[in-house]
């Protein structure tokens, strides 16, 4: 198993996998024309032939059959080409003191603050991959990326989480909130968002903050709380050090996690090593391993035995990092320290 | 016969009475005895003040029945809105949304806190016996204000508002108030209309929302209370729609009621009523009913009469009529059909 980027020769496993994440993944819903495109740009992406301002890098994680189980996005800079809107939940404090009357009422306030930070997206895994450690791979395999390219992407990464929504789809945010602005459903606005219609949201929403006590009770409640459906992302994005500091989703109020990339577990940890082949060890941890290269990136999780600043891995390993012995990688435990102790 | 006049230091218990008995919105009549009596004084050195532009001055004059002492009514003009502090409303203006890319064009109707109407002269505090409502002298009280405004331009600015209080049910609930004001003001509605009343209006600035609420956002019953007027404040916007007031976008900050504008120069009793000479006399058949008025300031008096003024000559009164305005023959007199 391991993440490499997106080649156009994965267009038709691409679309299949798109159209069985469509409901869950807005970002994905894209028609054959959109995501050769989408993917073309992926690859000059990770050839260097592009701007940060437009990185868009692609990832998949396949298996050995070089079958497509899942997909991950990782952008240069947000909001470098055209503003990049959220809001950020603040608090407006007024007081009477001859009253005695304190008030502390949430408000919104539309803002660019995470302007020319890199965002990591579109994460998808097929449902029958689920709950092993694929999805870790596929999520924290570009964490790694980032480490090794760091002068590739902005000071943080941030994260966008679907928020809350009913059984049909209807986020109660939205139709508190941005429906009176747009005067459109939830998932033709969102809709439009994904397909890359980002200036319209500046044009229709208003300019001024928004006190959140005039937002319907189901909408309040929707502020910064994820959808079920992106809990397990928050999970290992939190372990990793991501924390949601009041940023949503201008639709439907989904946290925005952020984190300094100095600061990510992911980062702050790797270490660079020399590769050597070896016999596996059932008992060793399990690593995550970069083969340090950009257009070649290759990501794998494995079991492995660091021995001094050596890291020794089984042939199939080496042979899926395209490495051999004595060659350099950058790897990470898989797990943090207190989850390899529940692990164990 | 029920005559209009500056209000009193004596009248002070009477117009007390009337505070209690008046609707929770009107604001400008608490029922404090010190302030009410600070409200007085205020008044005759407003009537007694030699101005010649719209200054801080309130004039609260009473509808006084001459043959039992008892007062009916009370009004009162601010020369300036903004004369004790800002004038707070909401000014209801479209927030227009607007995308060339999508094609897209709308407006959504957003209340905003404003001050605009703080040079305008504010008519205030009307409060009548409901028995009187409807009635000639509910348009006594309301109007001789008109006729003092054309008699004395100069002491006032030359746009008038007034706001008509606003839709709140019979146990006090407001339901504008429950959607916006409870969630800044932390009070019930009734509360923070009394403290408006009393207090200082500094806590209005220290704790109302200063940025936008669009109104698609708040409940229907919110929604529909904005320019709606409590069924108890209809005759008085009655009455001043007839003089040519409109509602505009201005709405009460509290009960979202709706705020009546006239320039003085288009309001009906201002433009045709008539300035006349008094002859005392014998009315032997008159043909019409008239709001009457002398045009003094301290010794303001309006009443109520059935006259036959003929153009170019002067008016006949009889002698009740020109004891009650404490006019006689060759005083100047304004009046308009009622």
């Amino acid at each position: 198993m391991i993440v490499r980027p997106v080649q156009i020769t994965d267009l038709p496993a691409l679309l299949a996998l798109a159209q069985q994440a469509r409901p869950e993944l807005t970002g994905l819903q894209l028609n054959e024309e959109r995501m050769t495109h989408r993917v073309r740009w992926a690859c000059r992406t990770f050839a260097e032939q592009v701007d940060r301002a437009d990185a868009d890098y692609l990832f998949v994680l396949v298996d050995d059959e070089q079958q497509i189980l899942g997909i991950s996005a990782l952008t240069g800079g947000i909001g470098l080409r055209e503003p990049w809107y959220n809001y950020r939940v603040g608090l407006t404090h007024s007081a009477s003191p001859r009253l005695g009357i304190q008030r502390q009422i949430p408000t919104l306030f539309l803002n660019n603050e995470l302007s020319g930070q890199s965002e990591i997206s579109s994460l998808y895994l097929r449902a029958d991959q689920r709950g092993g450690s694929h999805g870790r791979l596929l999520a924290l395999g570009r964490l790694l990326f980032v480490a090794e390219f760091a002068h590739l992407f902005g000071n943080k990464l941030i994260a966008g989480l679907r928020g809350r929504a009913d059984e049909q789809g209807c986020s109660p945010f939205w139709d508190s909130l941005g429906r009176h602005f747009f005067k459109m459903d939830f998932s033709q606005a969102h809709h439009l968002s994904g397909l890359g219609h980002k200036a319209f949201i500046a044009e229709l929403m208003p300019r001024q903050p928004l006190y959140t006590c005039l937002l319907s009770e189901q909408a309040q409640a929707a502020i910064g709380k994820a959808h079920p459906n992106s809990e397990a992302a928050l999970k290992i994005l939190s372990a990793e050090g991501f924390t949601h500091n009041g940023h949503i989703d201008l639709f439907d109020g989904g946290p925005v996690i952020e984190a300094p990339v100095a600061a990510i577990r992911s980062v702050r940890e790797s270490q660079l090593l020399v590769l050597d082949t070896g016999t596996a060890d059932d008992q060793a941890p399990l690593w995550l391993i970069h083969n340090r290269r950009l257009e070649n990136c290759r990501i794998t999780s494995a079991r492995a035995r660091l021995v001094g600043n050596t890291l020794v891995v089984d042939r199939l390993t080496a042979k899926r990092l395209q490495l051999q012995p004595g060659d350099s990688v950058r790897a990470v435990p898989l797990l943090n320290q207190r989850q390899q102790a529940v692990a164990a | 016969m029920l005559v209009l006049r500056p209000v009193e230091p004596t009248d002070l218990p009477q117009l007390q009475r009337l505070a209690r008995e008046s609707l929770v919105g009107v604001t400008s009549l608490p029922d404090d005895n010190e302030r009410l009596r600070d409200k007085i004084l205020d008044s005759c050195k407003s009537f007694a003040s030699d101005t010649c532009k719209p200054g801080a001055e309130n004039y609260l004059f009473v509808l006084e029945d001459l043959t039992t002492g008892r007062l009916a009514g009370c009004s009162e003009i601010l020369a300036t809105a903004g004369a004790e502090g800002p004038f707070y409303s909401l000014r209801n203006r479209p927030f227009t949304s607007t995308s060339r890319e999508l094609n897209i064009e709308h407006g959504v109707p957003a209340l905003s806190l404003c001050q605009d109407l703080s040079s305008h002269t504010l008519l205030r505090g009307l409060h009548i016996d409901p028995a009187l409502s409807r009635t000639p002298h509910g348009e006594l009280l309301s109007r001789a204000r008109l006729l003092f405004i054309a008699a004395h331009a100069r002491r006032f600015a030359d746009t008038v508002i007034t706001e008509i209080v606003g839709y709140s049910d019979d146990l006090g609930q407001s339901p504008f108030w429950d959607a916006v004001g409870k969630h800044f003001f932390d009070l019930p509605y009734v509360e923070a209309e009394r403290l408006c009343g009393l207090e200082s209006r500094t806590f209005l600035a220290e704790l109302m929302p200063h940025y936008p609420i669009y109104v698609p956002m708040l409940p229907r019953a919110a929604q529909d209370c904005i320019g709606k007027v409590h069924p108890e404040g209809q005759a008085a916007f009655d009455i001043l729609a007839r003089e040519g007031f409109e509602t505009n976008s201005y709405v009460d900050l509290f009960d979202a009621g709706p705020t009546l504008f006239a320039r003085t120069s288009a309001i009906r009793s201002i433009v045709r009523s008539l300035r006349a000479i008094v002859l005392p006399g014998a009315i032997i058949d008159a043909c019409g009913r008239y709001l009457v008025s002398n045009e003094s300031l301290a010794g303001y008096r309006a009443i109520v009469a059935d006259l036959q003024p003929v153009a170019g000559q002067p008016v006949t009164l009889d002698a009740h009529m020109c004891a009650a305005l404490q006019v006689s023959e060759g005083d100047a007199i304004r009046l308009v059909a009622l």
